[in-house]
């Protein structure tokens, strides 16, 4: 089969609309999954019992469920049991934000033991409470030392939104199947997909590249 | 102002302080010295309420900062149910009680509402929080403990004005007269990661003084300095001592401690076996442990 880049070509702004659908459940996914991991990772460092309890039960469920089923049950199934319905883009965000989550606290609460006992002592010495403690003082220099997970787990995130594609929301990668289906090409569509997801990577591996050396600076000065 | 009574600590079975009282005056400089293990840093560490005394009490300024020891009131003792009980069966006087009491360690967490409330008077009347006390007492630390990713200025006024609310504009006039007095005013906007030892040690000592304390808390402030850098630290808090601000020092420099001090403490197996100024202490030491320690380390 010969093959024949130029059919794509009427399909582009198509796939622009997808580019646009997939960005924006990635950045809303990981601006939740931020918001969502900070309370979750200070409850896992915390003493009280409940809380912990509850920490480590949330990551577990969302490690040990495929993402797929758990965006299935958000779309199909809870609507059923709840009565409370999802757009595909909710249904599909809440799931990323939540499973991202549950592994961006996990490398968190390691970034947050890794800090040496003596911040802790000198900002308590100075009288400084705990919450102002853990905000301006334990968390800033913990997620600094977790930045390069933080980046790989973005980029993880960025890549697991293709699954929104199978509850129906038209993302790049649903795009392109909507082009296999009305072209019968295969390859081209997925090798123009490929691409796009291949440039997006490489620029937040740069970028996460570029703010690492640029959070460092305090180091070297 | 600092008045620490009958101290105990222990780390599950270690027993780092066994009993130790010492009192330090308004503007008293006082030098903690001791072998390794002595409990000189927990006692130091114990009066900035980073450990929780296992036993005893500790005062500044007239009021109390720790739990009420109940062994250190003889009223509460006699309000427990222990001592009702041991009263009722009899044969002992009641110092005698008191004292087994005591020695033993017989109370336990639940003495009675008589007893409970006693001692929730005695805090209630006396009690100061542990942020109180901290903006009152400040801390430098061996390993220095500045925060790295804030500049020296930063470093300086984050706790005046976070915690004692001071407006950023004063915190900052202070700050750079204190850095200028520790002489690092021109470090004021780097970050901790670019300078020696003994500079980092400078600036934490002014972060210290920054919150306007009452008294100052040395925990071995020269022992991970390499060696040239110690003079210009101890020459920055010789300074210091000068000012008439209460001073505590946990120090192997004993040198310094003989000219700066007012006293020396010197601490052996969690107690405090001599108490007494530099010129007695370092040329008539009365007891025989610290003759030998003067031994090893003069």
């Amino acid at each position: 089969m010969k093959l024949d880049f130029s059919v794509i070509v009427g399909y582009l702004p198509m796939f622009g609309n997808g580019l646009l659908v997939t960005l924006e459940v990635t950045f809303c996914s990981l601006f939740f999954a931020l918001l969502l991991s900070i309370p979750l990772s200070l409850c896992k460092i915390s003493n009280i019992k409940p809380l912990q309890a509850f920490a480590t039960f949330y990551t577990s469920i969302f490690r040990g469920v495929p993402i797929l089923v758990q965006v299935f049950m958000m779309y199909f199934g809870i609507p059923l049991v709840t009565g409370l319905r999802f757009t595909a883009f909710a249904a599909g965000t809440i799931v990323f934000a939540m499973n991202s989550a549950a592994y961006i606290s996990e490398s968190m609460r390691g970034g947050i033991l890794a800090i040496d006992r003596g911040q802790y002592e000198a900002a308590m010495a100075l009288g400084v409470h705990y919450p102002a403690m853990m905000k301006d003082i334990i968390l800033p220099q913990a997620i600094k030392s977790v930045l390069p997970s933080l980046i790989n787990e973005f980029i993880g995130l960025l890549k697991n939104t293709t699954l929104i594609a199978s509850i129906g929301l038209v993302d790049i990668l649903r795009v392109g199947q909507l082009i296999q289906g009305a072209t019968y090409r295969a390859f081209e569509p997925f090798f123009v997909i490929s691409l796009f997801y291949y440039v997006l990577v490489m620029c937040l591996s740069y970028l996460g590249k570029v703010l690492e050396r640029r959070v460092n600076k305090s180091d070297r000065g | 102002m600092i008045e620490v009574k009958n101290l105990y600590k222990s780390f599950g079975s270690l027993q780092v302080l066994r009993g130790l009282s010492l009192n330090v005056e308004d503007g008293q400089v006082v030098s903690v010295i001791g072998p390794s293990g002595s409990g000189k840093s927990t006692l130091l560490r114990s009066i900035n309420l980073l450990e929780q005394p296992t036993y005893g009490e500790i005062w500044l300024d007239g009021k109390l900062i720790t739990p009420p020891d109940p062994y250190l009131h003889f009223d509460v003792i006699r309000a427990s149910n222990t001592y009702k009980k041991l009263k009722a069966a009899g044969g002992k006087s009641d110092e005698e009680l008191i004292a087994d009491i005591k020695k033993n360690d017989l109370l336990k967490k639940h003495e009675g509402s008589e007893y409970a409330a006693m001692l929730k008077d005695i805090t209630g009347k006396n009690f100061q929080s542990t942020n109180e006390v901290r903006e009152k007492v400040g801390m430098v630390f061996q390993h220095f403990n500045l925060f790295p990713h804030m500049t020296v200025l930063d470093n300086m006024i984050y706790a005046p004005t976070t915690v004692k609310k001071i407006p950023k504009d004063q915190a900052i006039e202070r700050a750079k007269q204190l850095l200028d007095s520790v002489g690092m005013l021109e470090k004021i906007d780097v970050y901790p990661g670019t300078l020696s030892g003994g500079q980092k040690q400078r600036v934490a000592i002014a972060r210290a003084l920054c919150m306007e304390p009452e008294a100052v808390l040395f925990d071995e402030p020269t022992s991970a300095l390499d060696p040239e850098m110690v003079k210009e630290v101890l020459d920055v808090i010789k300074k210091l001592a000068t000012t008439g601000i209460t001073m505590v020092l946990v120090t192997h420099e004993m040198g310094f401690a003989r000219e700066v001090s007012d006293r020396i403490c010197f601490l052996d197996q969690g107690i405090l076996i001599e108490d007494a100024p530099p010129e007695v202490f370092f040329s008539t030491p009365k007891s025989e442990r610290a003759r030998i320690f003067l031994d090893k380390v003069l």
